[in-house]
């Protein structure tokens, strides 16, 4: 049913030489915007995990010692609070070695602690992330002590979420961007095929082939060539990852994200090379329907 | 066949974008099986003439019937199928050359869909017919102009069209191999194709017995009929 498969002689145009280059250009940037996508969200997950299952809380000094030993009482009751909560893996309060540590580098070492009004911080660690575990121990801290102040590291947190949201956004416009962008050059390459090809075209035309007919040789065209390129632009960025993900390894770091896919993000990446390449097919269809609608 | 005429112009006008007349008021009719010359000056409108008959351009005004259908009246998909039994003969032959000279013309099969496999005995047959037998791998760079016009014409016939449009067939051959192929068109006439030939060399013209459309000034007139007699003119073939 394809006819003669080489009546229009496209294999031998520039842009059998070139387009596969620029597809696989375009593939290998799509699949590294998804990529860098990709790993923003584990990376936004992991922190978010990490940091909102922890949180601190700070509670003033008292000057007096007498109002000191009724707030000391306070906390003891607060903290068996907390541990008879669920999902509560670990709850400490900083003795004053450890607040030493913390204050050294700003007051010095000599500098003996309880002459100065330190304030007490208590540190909670939880099972695993939960805004209502989060929630009971706000309250409770509210009931018992007041003046205390949280910080649950949801600001800080937030911002960073927020940039890893932007970076996935600006990510994902690229995939679609470089989309658009091939579909254009698909037009141009098209357009430039059926320039050249002209005569060719309107010999078939008034010899009676259907438009459909005519469109395939260029759809098939630009599919074969997109093809070729989109797989060497995925290899180019398997090779990427690969080298990349070696020195992550070593590099080893808690905060550093591993360079490791799911199979239903692998098939995401692969599917960056078959769009491509139903893009450009679709898109030589429908350039050559358009362009032969104006002939009679 | 349903219908008595082939082609039918009524009042057909052509123009070309916003430009003045070419075709004026043009009103012919072919009937199946009959075999027209064309003649005229250059610039007449002879190839507008064909073009309109193998439904390249559509009339400006007026009514074009092919296979006794309306021109205007025919979506795409109807216009393609009655493209098919339409074979042309361009004056620079359009050979492709990267193809075979076989395969230039399997072309009107190929592109129906047919694989060249299938078709490939049929058109070694009809190129054997126009003496290419020894030719049927040549690219058409390394024919002759006088082999490439037959591949050409094989082409224009191959898949048995019921009308024949040539547009100055004989232009660039000498005398004896224009008169030869006259032969052969009237050879394929005999066998049911309707025949239209454009050309201005009305001496090669005059040593046929065939009917002869002159365009003048854009008006086509039957200057004469077939048994080799001028027309006189009437308000019919005017
Ligand atoms: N595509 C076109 N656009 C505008 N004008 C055209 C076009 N094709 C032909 N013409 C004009 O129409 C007129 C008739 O041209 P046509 O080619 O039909 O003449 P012809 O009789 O075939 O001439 P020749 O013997 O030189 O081949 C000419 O004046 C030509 O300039
Ligand atoms: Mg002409």
């Amino acid at each position: 049913m394809f006819g003669n498969k080489n009546d229009v002689p496209l294999d031998r145009d520039a842009s059998s030489r070139f387009l596969p280059w620029l597809i696989a250009m375009m593939v290998y940037l799509a699949t590294m915007s998804l990529i860098i996508a990709i790993t923003m969200n584990k990376l936004a997950n992991r922190w978010d995990q990490g940091l909102s299952s922890s949180l601190t809380i700070q509670i003033p000094a008292e000057p007096s010692a007498e109002k000191r030993r009724t707030l000391e009482k306070q906390l003891k009751t607060f903290i068996t609070k907390i541990e008879n909560l669920d999902n509560i893996s670990r709850v400490e309060q900083l003795n004053d070695t450890e607040l030493n540590k913390l204050m050294e580098p700003w007051l010095g070492k000599d500098i003996l602690l309880h002459d100065l009004p330190i304030p007490y911080l208590i540190s909670i660690e939880l099972d695993s992330s939960s805004a209502k575990t989060i929630d009971e121990i706000k309250l409770i801290l509210a009931q018992d002590i007041p003046n205390a102040s949280v910080d649950d590291h949801q600001r800080w947190l937030g911002n960073l979420l927020g940039l890893t949201k932007i970076i996935q956004i600006i990510a994902l416009l690229v995939v679609i961007l470089v989309g658009g962008a091939a579909a254009l050059m698909v037009i141009l390459v098209t357009r430039m095929g059926l320039a050249i090809h002209r005569q060719v075209v309107e010999l078939f035309h008034h010899m009676g082939a259907h438009d459909s007919y005519i469109a395939s040789r260029f759809q098939f065209h630009a599919l074969k060539l997109s093809i070729v390129g989109g797989l060497s632009g995925l290899l180019l960025a398997g090779i990427t990852v690969a080298s990349f993900s070696s020195l992550l390894g070593q590099a080893n770091s808690a905060i550093l994200p591993t360079l490791t896919f799911t199979s239903g993000e692998w098939g995401l990446l692969l599917l960056m090379p078959l769009s491509a390449s139903l893009i450009a097919m679709m898109t030589a269809r429908l350039t050559v329907l358009r362009s032969l609608a104006l002939m009679p | 066949m349903d219908f008595k005429l082939l082609v039918r112009f009524q009042d057909v006008h052509l123009r070309y974008g916003s430009g003045p007349d070419v075709l004026h008021q043009v009103n012919l009719t072919l009937a199946p099986g009959s075999f027209h010359f064309m003649v005229g000056p250059s610039g007449a409108g002879k190839s507008s003439l064909l073009r309109l008959m193998y439904l390249a351009h559509r009339p400006s005004s007026g009514r074009l019937s092919i296979f006794g259908r309306d021109v205007s009246q025919q979506d795409r998909k109807e216009l393609t199928m009655l493209r098919r039994r339409i074979g042309i003969i361009f004056q620079d032959f359009r050979l492709l050359d990267h193809l075979t000279a076989l395969e230039n013309v399997a072309l009107p099969l190929t592109i129906t869909g047919q694989s060249l496999d299938k078709v490939r005995r049929n058109v070694s047959e009809l190129l054997s017919w126009v003496g290419l037998a020894d030719y049927l791998d040549a690219k058409p760079p390394t024919l002759s102009g006088g082999q490439q016009q037959r591949v050409a014409i094989a082409r224009a016939v191959i898949a048995r069209p019921s009308l024949l449009l040539a547009d100055e067939p004989t232009g660039n051959l000498d005398d004896k191999i224009a008169e030869r192929l006259l032969f052969l068109f009237e050879e394929l006439n005999k066998r049911g194709t309707t025949i239209v030939v454009a050309s201005h060399n009305e001496g090669l013209v005059n040593r046929f017995n065939h009917p002869v459309f002159k365009i003048v000034n854009g008006e086509v007139r039957l200057i004469r009929n077939q048994q080799n007699s001028p027309v006189t003119p009437t308000a019919e073939n005017m």
